[in-house]
């Protein structure tokens, strides 16, 4: 048996160091250094394009509240309002999923899966189509029944609500169904046993003990719409209703750009949603970062009886209002030279979808963005793989602050962490802004969160003892993680690669200030595509990326099918 | 923090090159207008064509509407199929801060700019962004309507703002006939006008300010108009019944949306028409700096007006070059009131964008 | 020494703010199978895993055929794939995306032996299992029976001189355990493997192992073969933990002579010197007879409660000792309420030392 020299066990001592403090360095540097330029920026109350800053000061955030209270009360409402919605939402169709006997269920919890290829973008200006007041299909619907004005009118603060709550419900519907899908059915039993009523039962036995996972699932949900961006820019601006997220982006995007002010905004909004996230993380996650699945319980379904087939019904409303109406809608207008719910007045063409296929920037957009998506997955989880694995398996030492850096771009709104690295990248004088690199980079970093926290539920799941195993029967750490490791990860590594994916295809926040005549991508092409093109243009536009990127997906799971089935 | 010392040391140095760049352009001898310009099918060219057809790209930064953008560059294209087109659409204070960032980044991504607010362009040139080139065509372009010297930058099309509304929404008797008649609080809540970004708007302003009064744009405000970044938008507004009324109608978004067969009507009040230039100039340190000269040839000539009147259905400087679209009204038959001095009209940009963004509710 | 394989000297380890190791030193010979056994808690599956190499001990020091594989003095601590032995997993940790196959054959590979070599090898460990015939079968659909007899064939496949078993018993049912546990002993006989073994199950200990180290709260309580930890016993942890007995408390007045609390007079065996004081003795429930006996204690007592065991009864008797607790074979049962009389001798009434 080989037996090792003081020599060896040194190197590999020297070697863990090596690579933490290499770790350190390059995911600071991705993570931290935007972040301190913005700082820097905020701090900026001389000319707000000189680096550095001329004259340092705070005048930047209390301009915050003085001039832009308006601002950061339209946020708050409208961040609450979403939060409330987006939580009924999800809480409805968790309970009416997870704990009752509606029928169909397989096919419901596949629906619901919907609503996340609509990006919020889509939705808005879907959306916008819909409820627009006086043009709006609904209001011309209303207006043809013979009733005067409108019924609906998007362009308020509750309209916006509306629109980024049916999107966001998805996620608390994930959230809180988790947390249901966790609760010890006997719980439930014994109290029906002891003679209490469906609804007493759901009072006071199922709802205290899901409060918890509800709970954290609004204070996600509601630091995720402080950041929300799509909506706010399609609906709330032609309603003159200005959240700071778009303050933030119009104050770069007009002449002299306010860099300071867009800062020092950012920044203000990233220490709440910061704030909110870590009291989310130590209340409710304990501390984790890594959502580990515990043993999950079958709950016996309540019997609705007739009432099920409501909840179904229920259930099928969600799907159409969050996916259905919207793309219908989004035809119908992109199909017409004018549009109008009207049929009998409309003018049908495909002059709109021949113009945004032959528009070369769509293309290449999408070209981009498809590349950009696999390119940065593919890298990504290898990259994060590694990454996860030192974080939750090893013994480094610097692995806490690994963790910590690696989460951290979750805890930045999207838009801000744009903005940090615009400027960032403008003064760093390394030229690769307005290229595709940067927008890779940018993806990256902020996919970093989500590839983690996917893989990370995986490697928990491997039990420590098989890794153990392989390294007791003698093999070193590169042959274990080769054979035994990454072959155990392959459906997390698939999960997480999907995922990734997806998200570049879908980005908007970062890319909107990242973008450069060569290094376009399709959302915020999308978003200006709105500005500059008719409403009939712009639906086309949407459609044909919504497609894409379903077709694309199709593919991607075609392709790995074989590969997850070999492993069940 | 050593991290941030080392890249703002590094970013120091930086500034202090790019100081120099923005430097007014020192006075080296004024370049001239090529002694053989070449004949190219329609117009005259003293670029060198093979160094850049080798080039291969052409890249445009303009306000105008992405499919109008397009359709324009297309034609170029389909003259030199060797040189790649791409473009970026921004409104005009968003375009020219993104250019501003971008030169501060050491980052030369495009080749011509077109700006429709004259004080910006002012600006550019005052910080060196343009590149003196004299091309054939600017003989043609009366000296107003270029820099002086020449070569800097030239106006490409002239667009002028009047009022817009849809016949089916308001009828003939309502519709208004002069400026004063907006202020009528039956169109509260139903106009909308451009965002300050646009230079057109800025125009408007400051033409109409002194000639209506300070009193004007306080009443206008209680109108509450709505603004938005791109006359597709207004226009689409109008069709569809959103809005009734368009203040500081872009009169080449009329010609657009009729030619499609919207329902709509175009008023010049008799006061005159507020009317800026969409300014077209090389910058300097282009990627592709003989493509941009040839695009500049092309595009001043008769033949590249002619593509930008059929793509953006814009007004040419040129007399030689007929108005656009079909039915539409000659430059000469209108009464267009251009700024006199565009020194003073840059000088107003801050203030208008203050006070445009409170009428429209912007956050400011 | 050098019949010594394995010597561990003051080793302690811990996690945090714990100590879960508190010093621990025992030597294991070749071919010896030695037993850590203890409750849940008392550091055993820790001591057995630093010696595998996957826990970091803060002080102490672990040999392995006289090379050290831990020293802290020394700031040596030689990683778990370079230190050649082989560990079998309380959880098998049975590769599921490997066949059975490929799992006896992994450590085999690690060490680059040619296919033909690996081929025999994994045959012949399959054999000692009896699972050559499931050879191919991919290991994610074995009962957990085959998956036990997998991972022990892994262990034995590259002939390591040293195995280390992590509670590998502790999941199978009661049934397959006891066979389960003659199979391991014949094969650690067959193969002359030192093996280090741990476990919860003190019937299991008892059985198999050549000595046994009872653990408790990280530190050793006894070191001795099967029937030296049975016979005598020599702290009331020991005496409580393995099989089962009767604790009495009283005084030793030397020479052998102890007197209970109670005021009864017995005559005990001391493995020490004892000191003057407060101390225990402890009486196997099974050594008691209920028929009076020359030359022994005598003790009388009722019947209080019977409860049939099977294999054997149980009595809880109230005598002047207070309630003793007897184990006989399950003949002529007594009734609750009946007179006896309990015996035993000298030599099983042990004076515990603490």
């Amino acid at each position: 048996m080989t037996l090792a020299s003081g020599a060896a066990v040194q190197r590999r001592r020297n070697w863990q160091a090596i690579v933490t403090v290499a770790l350190l360095l390059v995911v600071g540097f991705l993570v931290v250094l935007p972040m301190v330029f913005l700082v820097e920026a905020s701090l900026n109350v001389g000319d707000p394009l000189a680096f550095p800053p001329e004259a340092y000061g705070l005048k930047n955030y209390f301009a915050i509240f003085d001039e832009d209270i308006n601002v950061l009360w339209n946020t708050l409402v409208i961040a609450v309002m979403a939060t409330v919605m987006a939580i009924l939402i999800g809480f409805t169709l968790a309970w009416i999923l997870t704990r009752t006997n509606v029928p169909g269920r397989a096919l419901l919890e596949r629906l619901m899966e919907l609503p996340y290829y609509m990006t919020p973008l889509v939705g808005a200006l879907a959306w916008a189509v819909l409820a627009g007041p006086r043009s709006g299909f609904v209001n011309q619907l209303w207006k043809g029944m013979g009733f005067s004005g409108d019924i609906a009118d998007i362009y308020t603060h509750f309209g916006i609500a509306w629109v980024m709550a049916l999107f966001e419900g998805t996620v608390a519907f994930v959230m809180i169904s988790a947390s249901m899908k966790s609760m010890d059915p006997a719980l439930e039993e014994s109290a029906r046993v002891m003679g209490a009523s469906k609804l007493r039962t759901m009072l006071t036995v199922t709802l205290p003990l899901v409060m918890p996972g509800v709970l954290g699932a609004t204070l996600f949900v509601f630091a995720e719409m402080l950041g929300s961006f799509a909506a706010a820019l399609v609906i709330g601006i032609p309603a003159r209703i200005y959240v700071i997220t778009t303050a933030i982006w119009d104050s770069t995007l007009s002449y002299p750009p306010d860099y300071g002010r867009a800062s020092a905004m950012g920044l203000a909004l990233f220490v709440v949603m910061f704030g909110m996230l870590t009291f989310y993380r130590h209340m409710i996650v304990g501390g984790s970062f890594a959502t580990i699945t515990g043993k999950a319980f079958r709950p016996r379904p309540m019997d609705m009886g007739r009432m099920a087939w409501v909840l179904f019904a229920v259930c099928c409303l969600y799907v159409f209002l969050a996916v259905i109406l919207p793309v219908a809608a989004l035809l119908l207008t992109s199909l017409q030279r004018f549009a109008t719910v009207i049929l009998s007045q409309a003018e049908f063409t495909w002059a709109n979808y021949q113009t945004a296929l032959s528009l070369g920037p769509v293309r290449t957009a999408m070209a981009n963005s498809l590349m950009l998506g696999f390119g940065v997955a593919t890298v990504g989880v290898i990259v994060m793989a590694v990454l996860v694995w030192i974080i939750y398996r090893s013994t480094l030492r610097g692995r806490g602050a690994i963790e910590y850096l690696v989460m951290f771009p979750g805890a930045v709104p999207r838009l801000v962490f744009g903005l940090a690295l615009l400027w960032a990248w403008l003064n760093i004088p390394i030229p690769i802004y307005g290229t595709l690199w940067l927008l890779a980079l940018a993806y990256f970093t902020v996919m970093l969160p989500l590839g983690v926290r996917t893989l990370a539920g995986v490697v928990l799941q491997i039990d420590k003892s098989l890794e153990e195993c392989a390294r007791v029967c003698g093999a070193g750490w590169g042959y274990q993680m080769r054979t035994v490791t990454l072959p155990l990860l392959k459906p997390g590594i698939l999960a997480a690669w999907l995922l990734i994916f997806m998200a570049c295809v879908r980005e908007l926040g970062a890319s909107v200030f990242l973008m450069g005549p060569n290094a376009k991508v399709i959302a915020p092409s999308i978003v200006s595509a709105f500005a500059s093109s008719g409403t009939e243009l712009t639906a086309a536009m949407a459609l044909i990326q919504t497609f894409t990127v379903i077709v694309a997906l199709v593919i991607l799971f075609r392709v790995t099918r074989g590969v997850t089935r070999e492993l069940s | 923090m050593r991290l941030l010392s080392a890249a703002a040391t590094a970013a120091s140095a930086l500034v202090l090159c790019s100081a120099s760049l923005m430097a007014p352009a020192p006075a080296h001898a004024q370049a001239k207008l090529c002694d053989k310009p070449r004949e190219m099918d329609g117009f005259k060219t003293c670029a060198d064509v093979d160094k850049a057809k080798a080039e291969g790209a052409f890249v445009l930064y303009s306000t105008d509407p992405e499919a109008g953008q397009v359709k324009l560059l297309a034609a170029f294209n389909k003259m030199f199929p060797e040189i790649k087109t791409s473009y970026v659409r921004l409104q005009a204070g968003a375009l020219y801060a993104k250019i501003l960032s971008e030169r501060q980044a050491k980052s030369y991504l495009v080749d011509v700019v077109q700006l429709s607010d004259m004080g910006m362009i002012l600006d550019f040139q005052r910080r060196g962004g343009f590149r003196q080139y004299v091309s054939p065509q600017m003989a043609a372009f009366k000296p107003e309507y270029k820099s002086k010297p020449e070569g800097y930058w030239t106006w490409g099309s002239i667009i002028m703002g009047g009022i817009a509304y849809n016949p089916n929404n308001v009828s003939a008797a309502e519709a208004p006939k002069k400026w004063e008649d907006l202020l009528d609080p039956k169109w509260k809540d139903a106009i909308n006008v451009k965002v300050s970004n646009s230079g057109l708007q800025h125009g408007v302003w400051y033409m109409l300010k002194p000639i209506l009064g300070d009193d004007y744009f306080k009443k206008f405000a209680e109108q509450k108009p709505r603004a938005f970044d791109s006359y597709v938008q207004q226009y689409g507004r109008l069709v569809d019944g959103q809005d009734k009324i368009i203040m500081g109608a872009q009169y080449s978004g009329y010609i657009e949306f009729k030619a499609k067969g919207a329902p709509l009507a175009f008023v010049f009040p008799e006061t005159g028409v507020p009317a800026v230039p969409e300014t077209y100039g090389i910058v300097s340190d282009g990627p592709h700096p003989n493509a941009a000269e040839l695009f500049m040839d092309w595009f001043l000539a008769p033949v590249g007006q002619k593509a930008l009147a059929d793509a953006l259905l814009l007004h040419s400087p040129r007399d030689d070059v007929p108005a656009p679209g079909v039915g539409s009204v000659p430059l000469k038959d209108m009464k267009l009131l251009f700024p006199a001095d565009w020194n003073a009209f840059e000088k107003d940009r801050v203030e208008f964008a203050k006070s445009w963004d409170r009428i429209v509710g912007a956050r400011r | 020494m050098s019949t010594t394989r394995i010597e561990v000297r003051d080793l302690v380890i811990r996690y945090g703010d714990t100590t879960a190791v508190n010093g621990v030193s025992f030597t294991v010979g070749r071919g010896e199978h030695v037993t850590l056994l203890g409750p849940s808690g008392c550091g055993k599956t820790t001591t057995l895993r630093s010696i595998a190499g996957l826990e970091q001990p803060v002080a102490g020091s672990i040999t392995i055929d006289g090379q050290a594989m831990y020293d802290a003095k020394a700031r040596r601590n030689v990683p778990a794939e370079q230190r050649g032995v082989s560990m079998v997993f309380q959880s098998y940790a049975v590769w599921p995306h490997m066949t059975v196959f490929d799992n006896v054959a992994y450590g085999l590979r690690v060490r680059r032996q040619g296919a033909a070599e690996i081929k025999a090898a994994v045959e012949r460990a399959l054999d000692l299992v009896q699972m050559r015939h499931l050879a191919d079968r991919p290991a994610s659909k074995l009962s957990g029976g085959q998956q036990q007899r997998v991972a022990l064939a892994r262990a034995v496949a590259f002939s390591p001189t040293v195995v280390l078993f992590d509670e590998p018993l502790s999941n199978l049912d009661a049934k397959l355990r006891a066979e389960m546990r003659v199979e391991l002993r014949e094969l650690q006989r067959r193969l002359d493997i030192t093996s280090v073994y741990v476990t919860h199950d003190q019937e299991e200990a008892l059985a198999i192992s050549d000595r046994v180290i009872v653990m408790n709260v990280g530190v050793i309580e006894q070191i001795g073969t099967p029937e030296q930890i049975y016979n005598r016993p020599r702290s009331r942890f020991v005496a409580d933990f393995v099989g089962s007995a009767n604790l009495v408390k009283g005084r030793y007045a030397g020479d052998g002579r102890f007197e209970t609390e109670g005021g009864v007079a017995l005559q005990a065996v001391a493995g020490h010197a004892p000191h003057g004081g407060e101390t225990e003795v402890a009486i196997r429930t099974a050594y008691i007879d209920l028929e009076p006996r020359a030359g022994e204690n005598q003790v009388p007592g009722t019947v209080r409660q019977r409860l049939f065991h099977g294999d054997f009864v149980q009595y809880v008797i109230d005598s002047p000792l207070g309630a003793l607790i007897v184990r006989r074979p399950p003949v002529d049962l007594l009734d609750e309420g009946a007179a006896v009389t309990l015996s035993f001798s000298a030599e099983h009434c042990v004076l515990l030392e603490r």
